[in-house]
């Protein structure tokens, strides 16, 4: 029991050690283009947190990601865009709307396994994709939303510098975690690890693993449909490209990365890859002047491979890993001694 | 009071009679164990009665309801649990944390709760903890309780199966050969916790190799050979069965 309550407290304790420090940070960032950075690291991470939540925890995957991201990002800019309807509203409903499609498109596709569910979430990532490509009166097709999506405000407050969006895309990400937090560690987290763990032993144990597979998932979904608003209404502008299978995949690679079944992995991984990305935006046409945007794709595959060859549990939990390991060993050698 | 009655189970896989119209009765209280030789349909009759697959014919009452094509989930929630002959333990937890997923059913945090975790859900979270320390207790893996589950011994690792199983506090505990590859020290241990579980109004069906703890420990014994039930009765009544022997060591057998 000590020893529960002692993990516990240091948990928390690393949670508030970690919002002082993002809170504090941009007051230290004086170039625009890096707070800009930190934004999308912000909002991508919030994706990747429900998306460890369902691949980690759950042992389930998702190749379809972007595409609820995509939902949360088109419903919060049509609905204020065309409808003129108040933000957070329009936020509140893409997430429930986005949350509602992925149960209900869960429940046959989530009757597959492994690959094949791989394959099914793919295909529906795809299928949403084109729908924002071809219903050209509600989403204006390729070019996107002609209309200007408003800028998120509360009361005068008006989010429309990277500053500002910084601090309010941060409060949602470290909510997304303090949350996938309290779920890992509660009876629900528990059961979802238990299906990762063995299936049949968690279905003799009554965990409704179908049921916890369909929740996590439209839960997952959920979180990224509210990164896709707050994106939505940072860029002020959206079109079909940003949702596809790309990003999808940078998801996975993301949550990968970082470590699958630790709460500071999505942080990680999504940092990580991220400022890889950027990075090589400014070196590679330096050093291939004709390449494309294609390169990025040969890049993230590089680091799946290579994280799946030396850390398959992701950089978070193999440094965990080590650390544990050591501990014990000290622990077994004082007792010894 | 009879607690588990089978009745003409059958299972075919392709064509394969693994169960063939097999019946036997199970009352409470009792510790029955299934013995065959390998391939006789053991498991496959475990695996029918948790519902991991449906029988192809029979129907299988539990407490005088019929459990017949329910999920696993659903009969586990009717009061039987089990152990796995390949151990199914939760690789990506602590010992405890196995135990408490044990807790699943006795314990009713939804989402909402797990995302908010008001008093009453902490308080759940203790009792779970708390019973869950109990049931390693019974076993004999307090000390271990914060380690991850891979990290015990295969010995270890069976004794968590039983404590896990036993956390639902099922009224019929299934327990899929839970000698196998255990040294002395260790079957004399298991020995002592399925009477300490019958003490307190489990019942028992095993499936067993270990010739030595299954005469010791069963009250009554169904014998299964490719499928079918060769016989049924006290172990003393299967030790002097012809068949029986003859299943085992051949026509010419000469006592073991």
């Amino acid at each position: 029991m000590k020893e529960l309550t002692r993990r516990k407290r240091l948990r928390h304790f690393l949670i508030a050690l970690f919002t002082v420090f993002i809170f504090v940070l941009p007051f230290f960032v004086s170039n625009n283009y890096y707070l800009s950075v930190l934004v999308v690291i912000g909002i991508h991470t919030t994706v990747v947190v429900g998306l460890c939540l369902l691949m980690g925890y759950a042992g389930q995957i998702s190749l379809g990601h972007a595409a609820f991201y995509g939902l949360g990002a088109y419903t919060s800019g049509i609905l204020t865009s065309t409808y003129n309807i108040s933000p957070w509203l329009a936020i509140l409903a893409g997430a429930m709307g986005t949350g509602i499609v992925a149960y209900i498109m869960g429940i046959p596709i989530f009757r597959l396994k492994e690959h094949y569910l791989a394959l099914a979430t793919l295909g529906l990532g795809l299928i949403i994709h084109v729908v924002f490509m071809e219903e050209v009166e509600l989403t204006g097709g390729p070019s996107g939303l002609s209309k200007g999506i408003p800028y998120l405000a509360i009361g005068n407050i008006v989010f429309n510098t990277d500053f500002k969006y910084y601090f309010l895309v941060w409060t949602v990400a470290l909510l997304a975690i303090i949350l996938a937090n309290n779920v890992v560690h509660s009876r629900i987290g528990r059961a979802l690890r238990s299906i990762h763990g063995s299936e049949i032993a968690a279905q003799s144990l009554g965990v409704d693993t179908g049921k916890f597979k369909l929740q996590v998932f439209a839960l997952s979904a959920v979180y990224a449909s509210i990164a896709g608003s707050l994106y939505a209404h940072y860029i002020t502008f959206i079109s079909p490209s940003p949702f596809g299978l790309m990003t999808s995949i940078q998801f996975v690679v993301m949550a990968v990365v970082g470590g699958l079944s630790n709460i500071w992995g999505p942080i990680l991984g999504v940092t990580g890859v991220t400022v890889l990305t950027e990075g090589l935006k400014s070196i590679v046409p330096q050093l291939i002047p004709q390449a494309g945007g294609e390169y990025e794709i040969v890049v993230f595959g590089l680091i799946l491979v290579i994280i799946m060859i030396f850390l398959p549990e992701g950089l978070t939990s193999g440094v965990v890993r080590l650390y544990e390991e050591w501990r014990y060993r000290k622990e077994r050698a004082d007792e010894t001694s | 009071m009879r607690l588990l009655e089978i009745n003409n189970l059958t299972r075919s896989f392709g064509g394969v009679l693994a169960v063939n119209d097999v019946s036997f009765s199970v009352d409470k209280g009792q510790i029955i164990a299934i013995i065959g030789p390998n391939g006789a349909g053991k498991t496959t009759l475990f695996n029918l009665m948790t519902g991991i697959y449906p029988p192809t014919h029979g129907t299988i009452m539990f407490k005088g309801t019929e459990i017949t094509g329910l999920t696993a989930y659903q009969i586990a929630r009717l009061g039987i649990a089990r152990t796995f002959q390949n151990l199914q333990i939760f690789n990506n937890m602590t010992v405890l944390e196995n135990v408490m997923v044990g807790r699943h059913i006795k314990s009713k945090t939804g989402f909402l709760g797990a995302i908010f975790p008001v008093w009453p859900v902490q308080r759940e979270e203790r009792e779970i903890v708390e019973h869950s320390l109990d049931k390693l207790a019974m076993v004999g893996l307090t000390d271990q309780a914060m380690q991850p589950a891979n990290s015990l011994p295969y010995g270890r690792q069976k004794m968590l199966e039983i404590a896990r199983a036993i956390a639902l506090e099922p009224e019929l505990l299934l327990l899929d050969e839970p000698a196998a590859g255990l040294n002395s020290t260790e079957t004399r241990e298991l020995i002592d916790t399925i009477y300490n579980l019958r003490d307190q109004g489990v019942t028992i069906l095993l499936v067993e190799h270990d010739m030595e703890t299954v005469m010791e420990i069963a009250d009554r014994l169904v014998v299964l050979n490719f499928g079918n039930k060769l016989a049924e009765g006290t172990p003393y009544e299967i030790q002097n069965n012809q068949e029986v022997i003859t299943a085992y060591l051949g026509e010419e057998g000469s006592g073991c």
